[in-house]
């Protein structure tokens, strides 16, 4: 009963995004525009450096997958922002005042992210098309590339609220954010392999979810060879849970 | 059974700000109550601790006997929480708002639509449901901030500062409202506000609150009472330097410089036989006006010092700039 009961409210708090992105997405497609820089100038120029991708791949197929993952995090690692601002009006404590168990809007607002997140990549992935990187295309695959970027959303946006009811103003989550995107962004494979990377370094990028998002996306979207793919889901699974769960516990500190 | 009993709540932020200090009340079912007092008082506290969203650092709280600490979702399944701050989503429709809290408040599928469109029909805004909320003005958002509440057909309603922001017909329009839901749906209402004159329109009862205490809980009449009777001030441009009123016109309080202050109850009727009196004494009469006790005196009798304003400002500037956002 109460399961079930948590469930609906997740996907309620999910629908609500879905329905304010029906009436205005402007700012998806606005942040569509840097990963698709991403792909035309910087993978068009580093194409002709052999040494960044692995053999049989060009560098823009290579950066594909780490392009789409790069900007489902931007969009979850901001979403804190989203819940300040709620809070600063007054529609959170609104929300946390319904039967609605805490924990369901705080996975429910994950989930809201989780839909920005699926919207940004299923642009990115027509962008892709449309410049004729070679992708494996077969339904699973795909599926699995979306079902991927939920729980990225999930995570991510999760460790944004966790630091939104630690941090508690706009403007400090602006900041921290533009601290958080690049270190994450650059201490994972996104853009290059981690064998490229400095020892220090090598040590960031085996904590950092992102390197396992990017690395499971490339399994599905390039190679096809699935066999780091458990331990790449069970570490994005593990953050998660993690990260859903401290925002569950701590997210009261935003309405004292 | 009491709607609302709160015994000896306290809140402390850190070690040593009492935000709320041993608050002990009850409110009947069916009751509008009151919670009076300048910012900071501890009202939205107190409402916050009754509503689950806060706990107190020591007292107990019940609703509708339902423990708030014990079963905090059982008492969220039964209540309406109206915050001080804009709790609509500007980027939804009003329909949206509504229909989003029905599924938050787990009303039936079948029972949905119906309740919305009781909901929007009740707070008048049927015509507008379609349109985003961004588009509406203050006090529409108000009434759908009520009508959000109203989905779950609540027993109980918190309104935390009602008309702040609102200009004088939206707060009329709010205030009727709010007394209609009272008396037709028999629901028991905690209002916060820190606006005597409101207060006295619609509570049946206030707790005048101060720096975290209650200082007096009464009807607003009785209140009104207590801090003594009607004042008559005429102005006299002609006559004699002294003069003593018959006791059925009042009491003269002093008469210097051709002003004269009467001390009476029911002011309204004493002005006629004031005239008639002094005229009868050969005096003119320049001006004559009464002053009625209000609120406001019972507060500064009760809590020492007047509301102030500061926060008023604040609240309104926040509601313009939601309203801003998005245009």
């Amino acid at each position: 009963m109460s399961l079930t009961r948590s469930i609906s409210s997740v996907f309620t708090i999910a629908e609500m995004e879905a329905r304010k992105i029906r009436h205005d997405s402007t700012e998806l497609w606005m942040r569509s525009v840097q990963p698709a820089l991403w792909l035309l100038i910087f993978g068009e120029v580093l194409n002709s450096v052999k040494v960044l991708a692995p053999a049989g791949y060009s560098y823009i197929q290579y950066i594909a997958p780490g392009v789409l993952a790069q900007s489902v995090l931007f969009v979850a690692i901001f979403y804190g922002i989203t819940i300040v601002w709620e809070r600063d009006v007054g529609l959170l404590t609104k929300l946390l005042s319904t039967p609605s168990p805490r924990s369901s809007i705080v996975v429910g607002k994950a989930m809201a992210s989780a839909v920005r997140g699926v919207f940004q990549a299923a642009v990115i992935f027509v962008l892709s098309l449309l410049l004729g990187i070679q992708l494996r295309l077969d339904l699973p695959d795909v599926l699995g590339v979306f079902g991927i970027v939920v729980m990225l959303s999930i995570c991510f946006s999760s460790f944004s609220m966790v630091l939104a009811s630690f941090l508690k103003t706009r403007d400090r989550m602006m900041g921290i954010g533009q601290v958080l995107t690049m270190p994450l962004f650059f201490a994972s494979s996104a853009i290059y392999p981690i064998s490229l990377m400095p020892t220090w370094l090598k040590y960031i990028a085996y904590v950092n979810p992102l390197s396992y998002v990017v690395d499971a996306l490339r399994s599905l979207l390039l190679t096809g060879d699935y066999s780091s793919v458990p331990l790449d889901m069970a570490a994005l699974l593990v953050a998660t849970v993690f990260f859903a769960s401290l925002a569950s516990v701590v997210v009261k500190r935003l309405v004292q | 059974m009491k709607a609302v009993e709160a015994a000896n709540l306290t809140k402390v932020y850190g070690k040593v700000t009492r935000a709320l200090d041993d608050v002990s009340f009850s409110v009947d079912e069916g009751e509008i109550f009151g919670l009076l007092g300048p910012n900071g008082a501890g009202k939205t506290t107190t409402i916050k601790i009754i509503t689950t969203l806060i706990k107190p650092t020591s007292g107990t709280a019940r609703v509708f006997d339902t423990d708030v600490l014990r079963y905090p979702q059982k008492v969220r399944q039964m209540m309406g929480y109206v915050p001080q701050a804009v709790s609509v989503d500007g980027d939804l429709t009003g329909y949206e708002n509504l229909l989003i809290f029905s599924k938050l408040f787990y009303v039936e599928k079948k029972e949905r639509e119906g309740r919305i469109a009781e909901a929007l029909d009740f707070m008048e805004l049927t015509g507008r449901a379609d349109d985003l909320v961004k588009h509406y003005s203050g006090g529409m958002m108000r009434r759908l901030e009520i009508a959000q509440a109203l989905v779950n057909r609540p027993k109980i309603l918190f309104l935390d500062e009602p008309s702040i922001g609102l200009d004088p017909f939206s707060k009329n329009e709010v205030k009727n409202q709010v007394k209609e839901l009272n008396k037709e749906l028999n629901m028991t209402m905690i209002v916060t506000t820190h606006d005597m004159l409101e207060a006295d329109e619609i509570c049946d009862r206030v707790a005048i609150m101060n720096a975290g205490r209650i200082a007096v809980i009464d009807t607003p009449t009785r209140l009104k009472e207590s801090v003594g009777g009607d004042i008559i001030t005429a102005k006299v441009s002609r006559g004699a330097e002294t003069v003593s009123l018959p006791g059925e016109v009042g009491r003269l309080l002093s008469y210097e410089g051709g002003e004269m202050r009467v001390l009476t109850e029911n002011g309204e009727e004493k002005i006629p036989k004031m005239i008639d009196f002094l005229e009868a004494k050969g005096m003119v009469i320049d001006s004559i006006s009464l002053a009625k006790p209000t609120l406001d005196d019972v507060f500064i009798k009760y809590a020492g010092s007047r509301v102030d304003q500061g926060r008023y400002v604040e609240a309104r500037s926040e509601r313009r700039n939601f309203a801003r956002r998005g245009r």
